[in-house]
């Protein structure tokens, strides 16, 4: 069923599609419309599920990690700081196995405050052992929301699906809603693989010395890679049912192009408009978006940029003292392999700052221009600052 | 699910077996196992109890409404009782302290509330309104106290006048084996509940379901019988002890000219139940502040008349319960602030005429003399010369107090061997008999709940007197002190075993408000002040079950448990147990590690947590 919805019920529509048995969540904008619907449908008897109101989004968390171990479907939604403050129990939540999902509004970091879009909160956690999925719309948020659950309960590691504030949270569009019983189809009833029982007493995460530590953290490695690998058949089975399928990267007009732009989240809309009017232009240009951030698909990035001679990575962050986290990971990648491709880095739209189709262009004419990078990262469309009057 | 720890090995190894004879690519596909720390062995041999420097405990405290109640009432023991629904159990807990919830459940002034913890959260439980309504309960439903049966005693007590103070003393010496005699000079018993209170505040029938209880339990009531300052004398003879309780029934003169015209307050009241006095008609005024002033304006406003009452103070100044002033307001009554008469005249020449207007009063403007800086709960007045206000009136009542009707009332009127306690003084004559004076001789609140708390106290102390001797009565009676409040626990006083509460009062602070939402406070159904102020049906109607279990829910059950167990639900370390005991719980601290997260979620502050002594 089409339906015109915001981003924000575009993600809740497909928590209730999966019958999320535990929610918790504090409110933090851009993330809170999320919520506010899920509570609604908690209280009309839409969701059959428990709502639970926490002072903190370390206690929302925490809870869902006491929920989970009962062997519960979980639901979370934060944004920005108050991703920050879930950090310690990010890290235990993988730790521990939880298939908990959460959908993480992508918003800048304070000081100073700001409440618009950049992917700082998100990529400051990528080593927590979280699944990490970029969303480009809001469809592809709806579908991926039920396809983490799916994800979680296959290898027992947390997913964060991230979207982007504002251009897709509170941005209405049309939106195809799955009907529950193909639902059903894809996402069976959680059984979880272990958990609380009464009846079979035992205790989790206890103390664990070094002779096992490295074992365990060692088969979340195996189940990150195993993830990789059945991904496309996950995406498969999506697909059978729904017509719909992402690709964990998505290579666009690549196989000709001599120059390759790297984008993730919402910014890839654009690019498409741009690269599309670029090759009326003769350019040949193609694109690659990133949607899996965690695991990161290395061989797949490294066979759609093989043939091409230049990458530009746009990036939406920045990892202070080095440079743009995707471009870093590209770059990663690529290292190694016999003619890789030139890596170019631009960081632009940090705090909601647009990036629009001239940015998109500037940085094709550029990387085009340049025989190799001067820099790591260029900043683009910096103001120019008054030094005298702005600064202390 | 679990694979057992092995030592390192190559990638795959540990769950390729599964999948020995399949080609590479399924292998990848083949979904790993999830390797977790997960321990079946128990953790029963850590005792975390040893790492403990301060110890939880179950420790009861008082409620600050016990402790302000004159009878001491388990006033947290009896909202949650009734919150659950045990009627019965609740109204026995009340009739523990009190022989009179029906009568107090109407015309206490409930100094409980006052003092109640929710008053600082939104408004304070409805207590009063509880105590009626489990009154109007055990009268439908026919409760009978279930009280063991005390021992049969053998000292004869002589009690004079029927009045609350002598029908409480009666009934508490009943419930301690003695067989009680009340001497009440008028025809019926009661005092001040039959003859002084109006009836649509207090109905004739309510009281006299009270005094059949009483009388069920052994108090014989001689009425029509009155005792002079000579038969006290015979009296001594013939009992072992004589408890005075004849009240305040000499009402006070105004010392005026023209005071023979004046009417007095008490004595209409007492017409009024009576029957001598049927209708009254014209200007009514009514001279001074007291409860007395309040009833008999509502009173003759009810026979016909017109009334309005004199003060020389403020309205906010009348020792009249607040409640009862603003009703008499409601109903329309006439206040004069700051004016004393002066001096009556008769005017009964001219009252055929001038409808009836038979006198003519002169009254004295008065002015305040404390200035605003002190801080004075009562304005002091003095006349401000010159200035005066003459009203003239069909009738003129006097309400300004009232005094011991005897010399030999009064307790200290001799030199002699007194031992004073809260709310009775006893006299021993030379033969060491115990001579009780009690209710209005012997409180300081002149009200009916104190009055009952004097007759519950003399009964203690004579039990004590007889039992054990005159030196232990204060010992042995402060050990059943409610709180550090001024009533004792009889309860406590007949069962050492009863429950103990701590004597420390449990402060707003101590309460988990977390565990409580603001709420609504309901009050009982009243007749509208209209339809009240035309006859003598009682004006507080019956109280519904909603209302009652609402008002129940609200209270905060200050210091006791009210087995929500939180300290089970939050305690880390799973050391709360459960029992048969009356507590339901225990802790054991072996595993208790003294974190003291159970005496923080303790809702009600029924737990402490105290600093355990170094061995």
């Amino acid at each position: 069923m089409k339906l015109v919805l915001e981003g924000s019920q575009a993600v809740a529509e497909a928590v209730r599609l999966a019958k999320v048995k535990v929610i918790s969540a504090y409110p933090i904008t851009p993330q809170t419309h999320i919520v506010e619907f899920l509570s609604d449908y908690c209280a009309n008897g839409k969701l059959n599920a428990k709502y639970i109101h926490v002072e903190s989004e370390h206690s929302a968390l925490a809870t869902l990690i006491g929920a989970a171990s009962a062997g519960v479907r979980t639901f979370t939604a934060t944004s920005s700081q108050g991703l920050a403050l879930m950090h310690e129990l990010l890290h235990w939540t993988a730790g521990a196995r939880l298939p908990v999902v959460m959908a993480e509004v992508n918003r800048a970091l304070g000081a100073p405050w700001n409440v618009w879009n950049d992917q700082i909160d998100s990529l400051a956690q990528r080593d927590t052992g979280w699944i990490q999925l970029y969303c480009e719309d809001s469809q592809e948020a709806l579908d991926t929301t039920i396809q983490s659950f799916y994800l979680a309960e296959a290898v027992n590691l947390p997913v964060m699906i991230v979207l982007d504030a504002f251009f897709i949270s509170h941005t209405y569009e049309p939106v195809d809603l799955p009907e529950q019983d193909d639902v059903n189809r894809f996402l069976p009833s959680y059984i979880p693989k272990f958990k609380m029982d009464t009846k079979n007493p035992c205790s989790f995460n206890q103390m664990s010395p070094p002779a096992v530590f490295m074992e365990m953290r060692y088969n979340m490695q195996l189940a990150m890679e195993h993830l990789l690998q059945s991904f496309p058949e996950m995406e498969d089975n999506f697909y059978n049912i729904f017509g719909r399928r992402y690709g964990a990267v998505e290579p666009v007009m690549c196989d000709d192009a001599e120059i390759i732009l790297v984008t993730s989240g919402a910014v890839t809309s654009t690019c498409r408009h741009v690269i599309k009017r670029l090759r009326e232009q003769g350019e040949k240009v193609g694109l690659m978006k990133i949607k899996m951030f965690r695991p990161f698909p290395e061989e797949e990035i490294r066979r759609v940029l093989a043939k091409t001679s230049k990458v530009a990575v746009i990036d939406r962050n920045f990892s202070f003292g080095v440079s743009g986290i995707f471009a870093q990971e590209v770059r990663a990648a690529l290292c190694g392999m016999p003619d890789a491709p030139v890596v170019f880095g631009y960081i632009a739209g940090l705090g909601g700052r647009d990036i629009t189709p001239g940015t998109i262009e500037e940085i094709y004419k550029r990387t085009k221009r340049d025989q190799k990078p001067l820099v790591n990262s260029q900043w683009m469309e910096l103001r120019e600052v008054d030094y005298a009057i702005e600064c202390c | 699910m679990m694979i057992m720890f092995k030592l390192p090995g190559k990638r795959l190894m540990k769950w390729s077996f599964m999948n020995k004879n399949k080609n590479q690519n399924k292998i990848k596909n083949i979904r790993p196992p999830v390797y977790i720390a997960r321990s079946r062995q128990t953790t029963e041999s850590n005792q975390t109890g040893t790492w403990r420097v301060m110890a939880p405990e179950y420790e009861e405290k008082t409620a600050p409404c016990s402790a302000a109640c004159p009878a001491g009432e388990d006033i947290a023991l009896i909202q949650m009782l009734t919150a659950r629904g045990l009627f019965k159990k609740a109204w026995e807990k009340i009739l523990m302290e009190n022989p009179f919830p029906a009568v107090c459940g109407r015309v206490c002034y409930h100094p409980c509330e006052t003092f109640c913890n929710r008053k600082q959260f939104d408004k304070s439980a409805g207590i009063n309104l509880i105590e009626r309504f489990l009154a109007d309960m055990a009268d439908k439903n026919g409760y009978q106290p279930g009280f063991e049966k005390p021992e049969p005693k053998q000292e004869k007590i002589a009690i004079i006048g029927a009045g609350p103070s002598g029908l409480a003393a009666a009934w508490f010496l009943a419930r301690l084996g003695y067989q009680p005699v009340i001497f009440e000079e008028r025809s019926e018993p009661g005092g001040i509940l039959r003859w002084g209170i109006p009836a649509y505040r207090l109905p004739a029938d309510v009281l006299e379901k009270e005094i059949n209880r009483i009388k069920a339990a052994g108090v014989e009531i001689c009425c029509n019988h009155s005792v002079s300052g000579s038969s006290l004398s015979d009296l001594k003879k013939e009992y072992n002890a004589v408890f005075i309780g004849c009240g305040y029934g000499q009402s006070r003169q105004l010392n005026i000219i023209g005071e023979h015209f004046a009417k007095d307050g008490l004595k209409i009241l007492s017409e009024l139940k009576d029957g001598s006095i049927k209708r009254m008609q014209g200007r009514a005024l009514i001279i001074g502040g007291g409860n007395t002033a309040i009833d008999t304006a509502r009173s003759v406003l009810r026979l016909g008349a017109d009334p309005l009452i004199i003060y020389r103070r403020r309205k906010k100044d009348m020792p009249a319960f607040f409640e009862e002033v603003n009703a008499a307001i409601e109903e329309g009554v006439e206040f004069l602030e700051l004016y004393g008469p002066a001096k009556i005249e008769s005017k009964i020449e001219n009252s055929i005429e001038k409808n009836n207007q038979g006198f003519q009063i002169t009254l004295q403007k008065m002015k305040i003399i404390n200035s605003e800086s002190e801080n004075e709960s009562r304005a002091r007045v003095e006349p401000d010369i010159g200035k005066i206000k003459i009203i003239t009136a069909s009738t003129i009542i006097k309400a300004i107090g009232a005094d011991p009707a005897q010399v030999w009332y009064n307790p200290f009127a001799e030199q002699k061997d007194i031992l004073e306690l809260r709310n009775v003084v006893i006299n021993f004559d030379e033969s060491d008999l115990p001579v009780i004076f009690g209710g209005d001789l012997a409180v300081k609140t002149k009200s009916v709940v104190d009055a009952v708390a004097s007759g519950k106290h003399a009964a203690m102390a004579l039990d004590i007197f007889f039992n054990q001797g005159r030196k232990r009565i204060i010992e042995k009676m402060n050990a059943c002190s409610v709180g550090q409040g001024a009533s004792f626990s009889f309860e406590t006083y007949l069962n050492k075993e009863h429950r103990p509460h701590r004597m420390s009062i449990v402060a707003y602070e101590q309460i988990n408000t977390d565990y409580f939402i603001k709420t609504q406070k309901k009050i009982g159904p009243k007749l509208p002040p209209e339809q009240a102020s035309s006859n003598f049906s009682e004006i507080a109607l019956n109280i519904s079950e909603e209302i009652a279990l609402h008002e129940a829910a609200r209270c905060f059950n200050c210091g006791i448990c009210n087995q929500c167990d939180n300290c089970f639900i939050f305690c880390p370390e799973a050391a709360i147990r459960h029992d048969q005991s009356e507590m339901g719980r225990y802790i054991n601290y072996d595993y208790c590690k003294g974190c003291g997260l159970c005496v923080e979620e303790c809702p009600g502050n029924a737990m402490s947590l105290i600093k355990e002594e170094e061995d």
